[in-house]
């Protein structure tokens, strides 16, 4: 299992670091197709949205491995022992069942739809439902993270991450990004 | 049927945001059971995944990203320290020098980056040790910086402003980049008041007059940072560039002077795009769910309620302002400040533009509003990373907090009352 986890820890890493330098250039190359060339690249801007869906999404899922998303930690950090686990597994579980309902089960529903619609985007000519693969594949992610959270409850580890913050933004700003 | 939608959504996301499920997680589950009132199962949840992906398919908001890159750039790069000097040149002389110096490097912070956790962990990541060596109390420091960060959001190039120009249905960011320079200018002179009582009462030092050749120094060695301003908000208001792609030659700029001081290099790429990446997904699961659920609500008709209810209550524009200011206030105590934007633009602002406010004039009033709640707990982001850069408890940092949160709403009130403040400069540039 922590092998598994640090394999898909270190692609997810290094393909949205591949994401966000493409979307720096893809919008470079826009302002250089504008102004220096004098001809506007048409696919640039569409091409920038999907991006930035696919870097939220996917990122959403990185940041729930490293467990960077806001939250109010009070009511966890009063609580000790056995009542504290079990509200940290239940944490876990409203957002896996989250990731699993809403993104993978809806994502997938909502991806088919408009595959069977046929639906392809006006400039790059990208299927539209390959764009919305990334929801259930964010979804994916996340459950996966949430299981490992809650295998690493059961077996009596707190993650790194959880331990060294008193809060999940001091905890933010403490987190090393370093890829492996 | 619409108060049972209520009813359900407020209930399901204060239970799960208070026993400490990730505020984004919180806004996604409580639209998915709203949504399953009055939708079946299974397009219920589509709609909800579908509204995940359209809320982010916006070209405005891919500035968000490279926002956050230059100030991740910046953070390391020095350019802090050089607007720190800069500013204490200008404002050393001052009793209790450190805290107005403070203020103003934020402010300068804030006027070439889009961020204000950039700005409060940039600014006070320098400043805290400084102040300590000084005999400053530690949480006094802390609060003065973490106000101060927030001038970044109002003070322009802003990603809260562009957020809040997708809520409201475009409003055009140039003009609300021009509405934010004289606001975040009021806020922080009203936070340099505060601090000069403060330092007065408490006899803080204040550091020797600078000699005019020294300041001039100070100043050519912040000029490249500082050009980047006149790069970025006159590329946008000139209509050179659109704000996404002022933000990513802003990341060239800032990458390219960075490397020139030698505090970045070519090998720490991978580890800044990262870390950007991952806080932009913090932010767009953020906007991704919160566009749900204000989607989820105005198919329940929750706004026309509200508005509905709220013109009850008064028929004074100056009174209903105020409401909607302190309902505001309480939001932003409970909620980040990109979901409160995202969720209560579109309930308030056909209220107000209806009271003849300019659309314009309100992003400025809502985002200086809940920037008093991005610096309370118990969800503050810019008062986690201000104490978490100077290594104070959040319980230390409360009381020196206090009379700033005054100045904070005394800004807010002048703010909202006179809408020539924000208006004016957008006017004289015409838009």
């Amino acid at each position: 299992m922590d092998t598994l986890r640090r394999i898909v820890d270190k692609n997810l890493a290094w393909f949205l670091v591949a994401l966000m330098a493409l979307a720096i250039v893809n919008v470079l190359w826009q302002v250089f197709t504008r102004w220096v060339l004098n001809d506007p690249s048409a696919w640039t801007e569409e091409l920038a949205r999907y991006l930035l869906i696919w870097i939220g999404l996917i990122g959403a899922g990185y940041a729930a491995g490293k467990k960077l998303h806001l939250a109010i930690d009070l009511l966890p950090s009063a609580l000790h022992g056995r009542r504290r686990r079990a509200l940290e597994f239940f944490i876990d579980a409203i957002v896996l069942l989250f990731a699993v309902f809403a993104m993978v089960i809806g994502g997938i529903r909502l991806m088919s739809l408009t595959l069977l619609m046929d639906q392809t985007s006006a400039a790059l000519g990208v299927r539209l439902g390959y764009v919305y693969l990334a929801i259930p594949l964010s979804g994916a992610v996340i459950a996966f993270y949430a299981v490992v959270s809650i295998m690493d409850r059961v077996r009596g580890r707190t993650s790194p991450e959880a331990d060294a913050s008193g809060t999940a933004d001091a905890g933010h700003s403490q987190t090393e990004y370093t890829i492996d | 049927m619409e108060l049972a939608g209520v009813f359900i959504l407020v209930v399901v996301f204060l239970a799960l945001l208070l026993i400490g499920v990730p505020v984004a997680f919180s806004i996604g589950v409580a639209t998915v059971c709203t949504l399953l009132l009055s939708i079946h199962p299974g397009p219920a949840l589509t709609t909800a995944a579908q509204r995940m992906a359209t809320g982010l398919d916006s070209f405005a908001l891919l500035a968000i990203p490279f926002f956050i890159l230059a100030g991740q750039i910046m953070n390391r790069g020095g350019i802090a320290r050089r607007l720190i000097d800069f500013a204490k040149s200008l404002v050393g002389m001052l009793p209790g020098a450190l805290a107005h110096v403070n203020i103003v490097a934020a402010m300068f912070f804030g006027a070439i980056s889009g961020s204000s956790v950039a700005a409060a962990s940039a600014v006070g990541g320098v400043m805290a040790p400084r102040m300590k060596e000084e005999g400053y109390d530690t949480g006094y420091g802390a609060a003065v910086n973490i106000t101060a960060a927030t001038t970044g959001l109002i003070i322009p190039p802003s990603n809260i402003l562009i957020v809040y120009s997708l809520a409201s249905g475009g409003a055009s960011i140039a003009a609300l980049f021009l509405a934010g320079y004289l606001p975040g200018i009021l806020v922080g002179i009203t936070l340099m008041v505060v601090a000069g009582v403060i330092a007065w009462r408490r006899r803080y030092a204040r550091s020797d007059r600078v000699r005019v050749g020294v300041a001039v120094r100070k100043f050519l060695d912040a000029l490249p940072s500082l050009f980047l301003l006149f790069v970025v908000i006159g590329g946008i208001v000139a209509g050179i560039f659109t704000a996404t792609e002022a933000s990513a030659v802003a990341v060239v700029y800032a990458l390219v002077l960075a490397l020139l001081y030698r505090e970045v290099s070519l090998k720490d790429l991978p580890s800044i795009l990262l870390q950007s990446a991952s806080t932009t997904a913090i932010v767009m699961l953020l906007v991704g769910t919160s566009m749900g659920l204000s989607w989820a609500m105005s198919y329940e008709n929750i706004p026309q309620n509200v508005a509905t209810t709220l013109v009850a209550l008064s028929d004074s524009p100056i009174m209903i302002l105020l409401i909607i200011n302190l309902v505001l206030l309480c939001v932003g105590t409970f909620m980040d400040i990109t979901p409160a934007v995202l969720i209560f633009t579109p309930i308030f602002l056909p209220i107000v533009t209806a009271l003849g406010m300019d659309p314009v004039h309100f992003g400025i009033v809502i985002v200086l509003n809940l920037c008093v709640g991005i610096c309370t707990p118990p969800v503050g982001t810019v008062l986690f990373v201000g104490c978490g850069v100077a290594g104070v408890p959040i319980t230390r940092v409360i009381r020196p907090l206090m009379p700033l949160y005054i100045a904070m709403i005394v800004s807010l009130m002048i703010v909202t009352y006179v809408p020539e403040l924000s208006l004016w400069l957008p006017q004289v540039f015409g838009f």
